[in-house]
Order: structure tokens, then sequence, then C-alpha cells
């Protein structure tokens, strides 16, 4: 009994208390044994730069934001715990409400067209014709260029004198307010949003074709299916998973978007504000020396919550469709 | 000491190790700082920030850094720079970080939060006997309400007339030469070039802001500087007469989500007629636009007060340096009558030191178009006023301008809208 217990323990006196160490080596199974004996740190050895870099710079910040958001902390004063005080701010403020319905009509107005164009584009771009590699690197261009150039570009052709209007008073529509009014400035930055990321998804599409077997193209085609038929029934299903990852990343992106509103509508957020995304919120009332960074954190934890719930729901709808 | 013989404990605690001691070094930075009492000996090493003058103003900043260890042996100064853009939040994170450089260029509305965080030096207690040595005004200009002191040395001025664009006023039948001089010639001539133009040609390119409305003559904030009286009648009929010139498209369709760098260049393309600048714009215009160089009109500013707006920049002393009379002294010394005079010399601003703008370079004329608005500037600093109040914050300046932008949307009556703006300027004052 005895000894059954001591090997049942060995083990772990291996690793812990070094006993082991003691007893005489088996014949043979030296090197098996200083492996056992330095599984256990050197993974942990491995993984802590990562560990650190992890701690320091998401796990940390998120924990101090969960933090403030429960404090009336500002830019150069620590602050008092308030509670649950900063959200029920949060629910009487009109700017939190316009935030939340651009951040959200963002999402609607973005996801679908950024699940479904780049998938055309990497059909057309699939094809192996000369020249390809340029059109593919041509609509990859705006993915790596800069958003603050892309952004001051549109700003110039969207202006009252650019370039769009100088063409629409060519053809006698006559000038629209793209960055005056509030609805039209909310989708001139989406239709860059999506300009942005059509190269993005394209590459992940692009790999996901290259996946689907030719031979079920072959097969609809013999059996008298055309290029509309072939895409709904065999494109389509066999980037399902690709489209779900798509539609998750970018509604994730698209609530939490910044750079594209704040460049096209300005500091303030469009006229009155009423362009104001929730992340553009954060920025405006958390910095400075005067910033409310307790509030600041406690909207960024609406944003979390949120953009947890959407990964969640796109993720069940894609389990259901499985089912 | 008892060291663990768990490997895996010892790791897991040298990871939590790894996490948490760079940790305690992001803490609030308070290393005790350093004294109020500047009257020591001037040495050590000391480190200077300045707000996006390195461009353009390298050779006299070394010049000044050098001239200062010269007179003071045994001193150092470490000289930084920092882009224009996203300043204020430079500050606020060094400050927040404990890492505020000794001395640091500042203008009133920054040295407010950092006066009442106890990070400025109060010049009263430290450096008083400078004070005859600057205009009243300006050393005024960093006194801050509801707080004892003066937190920052005045340093260089701004100021500027009214640009407008002769061809416009031509083409729309007005007197090129008889420019607005009055808020109610202002908006009448607006309104006419905007007729005549069937709206193409707007004469203003921004909505009024909380300068504007202190110029038109609105009170801004009570005497005790506890909260914002800029929903006055007066404030009132300022913006009903802005909404009428959004509404005759005499203010730029734009003008709702613009910014000072889209308003300038709106004025350089001739898409509005009148925009406030100063003397640098003049070489602006000459080089990027030469045409409208041709038909440059030059005013001075509209003002119901008789006193002109002017900006104002500062140099405030760390509390927390360690060099005390080090910092103090070259806070002066870059401020100082000589140092300011060099600096206008070099480019358009002026000195606030007692007696500089008597100088024949602010005085003289010599023809050119430049000197007629420095001389002219310089003039009207004497008298005039920085109507942005020190505790009006960024987020308040954002609260304004939405409010504003409702009334000229017609969302909102100009009254409901002012209404609505101080009423949550005040809330954001009560939380600084």
């Amino acid at each position: 009994m005895k000894s059954t217990t001591a090997s049942q323990a060995a083990p772990t006196d291996i690793s812990t208390t070094g006993t082991a160490r003691k007893e005489p080596r088996p014949a043979g199974r030296g090197p098996r044994r200083g492996i056992r004996r330095q599984l256990p740190t050197s993974p942990w050895l491995f993984a802590a730069p990562g560990l650190a870099i992890v701690g320091i710079f998401i796990l940390y910040p998120f924990l101090s934001t969960l933090n403030n958001a429960f404090t009336d902390k500002r830019t150069l004063i620590e602050g008092d715990y308030v509670g649950f005080a900063n959200f029920q701010e949060l629910w009487h403020d009109e700017m939190f409400w316009i935030g939340l319905r651009n951040s959200t009509l963002y999402v609607l107005g973005v996801v679908p067209a950024l699940v479904v164009l780049p998938l055309l584009l990497a059909m057309l771009v699939q094809k192996h014709i000369p020249g390809i590699t340029f059109f593919r690197s041509a609509f990859y261009t705006p993915v790596v260029a800069s958003i603050v150039v892309v952004g001051l570009i549109w700003v110039w052709m969207l202006d009252e004198r650019g370039l769009v209007n100088a063409l629409l008073e060519a053809v006698g529509v006559g000038k629209a307010g793209f960055l005056s009014d509030q609805w039209l400035l909310l989708l001139s930055a989406m239709t860059v949003t999506v300009w942005k990321g059509l190269g993005y998804y394209m590459i992940i599409y692009l790999a996901a074709l290259a996946n689907v077997p030719r031979e079920l193209h072959e097969a609809a085609a013999v059996d008298g299916a055309g290029a509309v038929r072939r895409f709904f029934s065999v494109t389509v299903p066999a980037v399902r998973s690709t489209m779900v990852l798509v539609a998750a990343l970018s509604s994730v992106a698209a609530f939490k978007v910044f750079s594209e509103v704040y460049l096209m509508a300005g500091p303030t957020g469009g006229p009155a504000g009423e362009d104001t995304t929730l992340v553009m919120l954060v920025q405006r009332v958390g910095t400075g020396l005067t910033g409310r960074v307790g509030y600041a954190s406690a909207i960024s934890v609406v944003v979390f919550v949120v953009t947890v719930a959407l990964m969640l729901l796109v993720l069940r709808a894609d389990r259901k469709e499985d089912a | 000491m008892r060291i663990s013989r768990n490997p895996r404990r010892a790791v897991a605690a040298g990871a939590v190790l790894a996490v948490l001691l760079p940790l305690s070094a992001c803490g609030d930075g308070d290393d005790g700082g350093g004294s109020t009492d500047a009257s020591g000996k001037v040495e050590g090493e000391i480190t200077f920030q300045t707000w996006n003058l390195k461009a353009n103003f390298k050779s006299y900043f070394e010049g000044v850094v050098d001239g200062f260890e010269k007179k003071y042996p045994g001193t150092k100064v470490r000289w930084i720079d920092q882009p224009g853009e996203g300043y204020a939040d430079k500050i606020s994170a060094d400050a927040a970080a404990g890492t505020l450089p000794d001395v640091v260029n500042v203008s009133p509305d920054l040295v407010a939060p950092l006066a009442k965080a106890g990070l400025a030096l109060d010049l009263d207690k430290s450096a008083s006997k400078y004070e005859k040595e600057y205009l009243p005004g300006a050393w005024k200009s960093h006194q801050i309400p509801g707080m004892d002191g003066t937190y920052a040395f005045p340093w260089y001025l701004n100021t500027g007339p009214l640009f407008y664009n002769k061809r416009l006023f031509k083409d729309a039948g007005l007197d090129e030469n008889k420019p607005p001089t009055t808020y109610d010639a202002l908006f009448d001539d607006a309104l006419e070039l905007a007729d005549k133009s069937d709206g193409k040609v707007a004469t203003l390119a921004n909505v009024p802001t909380i300068e504007d409305f202190g110029r038109y003559g609105v009170p801004l904030m009570n005497k005790e500087g506890t909260g914002f009286t800029f929903n006055d009648a007066k404030g009132v009929e300022l913006l009903t007469k802005y909404k009428k010139l959004y509404d005759a498209k005499a203010l730029d369709g734009q003008a709702l989500t613009a910014t000072p760098e889209s308003t300038g260049k709106k004025f350089l393309t001739e898409a509005v007629a009148m925009n406030p600048g100063s003397a640098l714009d003049l070489e602006k215009f000459k080089k990027d636009a030469p045409r409208l160089y041709k038909n440059i009109g030059i005013t001075p500013q509209i003002s119901s007060t008789g006193k002109d707006n002017m900006y104002v920049m500062g140099v405030m002393v760390n509390t927390k340096t360690k060099q005390t009379p080090a910092a103090v002294a070259f806070a002066h010394y870059v401020t100082d009558a000589q140092r300011q005079m060099e600096f206008a010399k070099k480019v358009a601003i002026f000195p606030s030191t007692e007696g500089s703008l008597d100088d024949p370079y602010f005085t003289k004329q010599d023809g050119k178009d430049e000197t007629r608005v420095r001389v002219a500037a310089a003039k009207s600093i004497k008298t005039a006023v920085n109507y942005t109040p020190v505790l009006f914050s960024e987020q308040m300046k954002v609260e304004l301008r939405n409010s504003v932008a409702k009334a000229l949307q017609g969302k909102q009556s100009p009254k409901e809208a002012l209404d609505n703006a101080v009423k949550n300027c005040d809330r954001l004052l009560q939380q600084s």
C-alpha cells in the first residue's frame, strides 16, 4: 500500500520537493526524467515575456478602465468611487445616445457591404489572367494607406468645391453637403470605411476561395447551373464560415469606428456633434487636462460589452446555421 | 531569505513580478517635488518644453539656451519641443505621470488645470520681483478666477487684423475700399455679398466662438468665476444675427464643421470674403495665393468693446522641479524684454514686456504691408484683451460649438441653445 502511494505521488515529488533526485536513477531513463523535470517550468519561462506584455499593455489597462468606470477620476485628480453614478449619467446623456445610435448605424451600414463586396471582388481577381496581380495590388492599396491620408483625400473630394460636387454640378444634379449634412456625412464616412476595408477582406476571401474544390463548380456546371446559381449553391456555402469571420471582425471594427468620422466630421463630430460615435465621445470627454477619465471609462465599458455581445451574436447565428 | 524550491511557483512569482514591477512605476510620479523658494543659487539641470517652435526657430532657442548657460555657469538646459497637434494631451499625460518638464510653454487655459492640481508655481510668491517688467494685462492673463496667484510668466502675444478679398467685395457691388468696421456693417455687407453672388460667396467661414461673443460685448463669466453668462440678451442677439447669415448663405455651408485650418483654406481659395489673421498670413498669401494677395484688403478687427482680441502665451514653472531657482531664472530669461524683442523680430508676434512695444520696429511705417499690419496690431495690442476665459476648457468649447450649430440649423432657438451651452459649461466647470 505504501509503495503504491509513493509511486502515485512520484511525478509531483520529482517536480516539487526534489526528493526523487536522491533516488537511484533507473537505468536508461535519465534523459526522459530530465525532460519531465523541465517541463513544468520551461513553458512558463517561454511565456513570461508574452505574459508580461499582455499584463502590462492589455490586462492592466483593461482592469484599470473597469476600475475607473466606478470613480469620478479626472486627468489630474485621482477621484473617489462613485458606484454606478457614471452609468446613471450616461443614461441621461444625450451625446451618449447619439454616439450609440451612430456606432450602431455604422455596424448596420458597413458590415453587410464588407461581407458581400469583398467576396465579389475576390471572385473577380481570383482568375489567373495576365495583369491580375496589378488589380489585386490596386485593390489592396487602400488597406496599407494611412487612414489620415485616406481621410484627407476623401475630404478634398467630397468638399463643397471638391471633385464629386463638381461632377454632380456638371451633370445638373447640384451640390450635396457631404461634409455638412448630418446623414450624408455619416454615409460618406461609411463609404470610406468600406473602400478602405475592401482589399483586406478580399485577401481573406481569396484564401477561402482557393480552398473551394473546383470539381464542385464543374459538377454544378454539368448539372446546368449558371454562374449565379453556382455562386449561391457552391461558393457561398463553401465560404460561409469565412463570411461569418468577416462579419464578426468588421462589426467589431465598425462599432469602434473613430478615425474616418473624426477626419471627415471634424473634432466636434459633425454639425452639433450629430455624427459623434461612442469612441469619439470617449476621446472627447476623457482626454486633455480637464478630461473626465472616470466617465470616459464608463463609456469604454459600454463599448466593450456591446462589442463582446456583437461577437457572440454573430457566432451564435453561425452555430444556428450549422445546426 | 527563503526562496521557494518549487520551480512552478518560482516562475509564476517571477511572471507576476515581471508584470507588477513595471506597473509600480506607473503611479502618479509624485516624488516629493521641489521647493517654491526661488532665491537660492541658480544651478543644476532643467528641462524646457516649447510648443511647436523647433521647426522654424531652432537656432534662436539654441542661442537662448547657450546664453543662459553662460550667464549661469553650472546650469544645463535640456530643450524639448512638442508638436502643435495634441499638445494639451501631451502635457496632461506628462502631468499625470509626473514627468512634466521643469519649464513649460503654456497658454492660460492650459495653466488653469495645472495650477488647480498644484503643478504650476505661483509666481506672486516665488518671483513677484519680475512683475513690473511685464505689461499689467499680460501678467494678469495667467491668473485664475477663484485662486490667488499668477501661474506663468507672460510670453509673446498675438493679434491681427481682418483680411478681406477686395475683388469679391467689388464683384458684389460693394466699395472695396470701405470694408465693414462695425458688426452691423459686417452683417449688412455679408448679406449683400451672398445675395449678389447667389449664395456662392460667403463672407465668413466660422461659427461664433467664445472670443466672438466677448468681442461683441457679451459678458462671458460672472466676477467670481463660478459660472458662465454668455446666454444674456446680447449673446442671443449675436447668435440670432449669425442664424440670419447662415440662412442666407452669407456664412459658409461647412462652417458648422470647420476648423481654423479649413477656414483659412476657404479664404485662400477665395471661397469666403473675410477671415481673421495675423502679419504671418501675408507671407503665406504672397507665396500660396498670389491672386488673392493682389486683392488683399486689411482692416482692423471688428469689436463692440473697443478692444481687440489677443492670444497669450506663457511660460510656467513646474512646482515639482528639483531646481526651482534655475527653473524660475530660466523662465524669466526666456521671457525678458531682450529675448522677447529678439523673438518678435524673427516672427510676427508681440512682446508682453513693458516698453517693448514702443520700439520703432512696432511704431515706424516703411510702406510695406507687413509693417502696416505689424504697426497697427502693436497699437491695438496695448489695449487688447484675451477674451477666452482661462477656465474655458476644450470640452466647453465643444459644448458651445454644438449649441451654436443647433441654433444655426434651427433645431433650437438661439436663447434655448445658449441656455443649454451655459448649463453644460457650468456643469463641466463644477466638475473640473
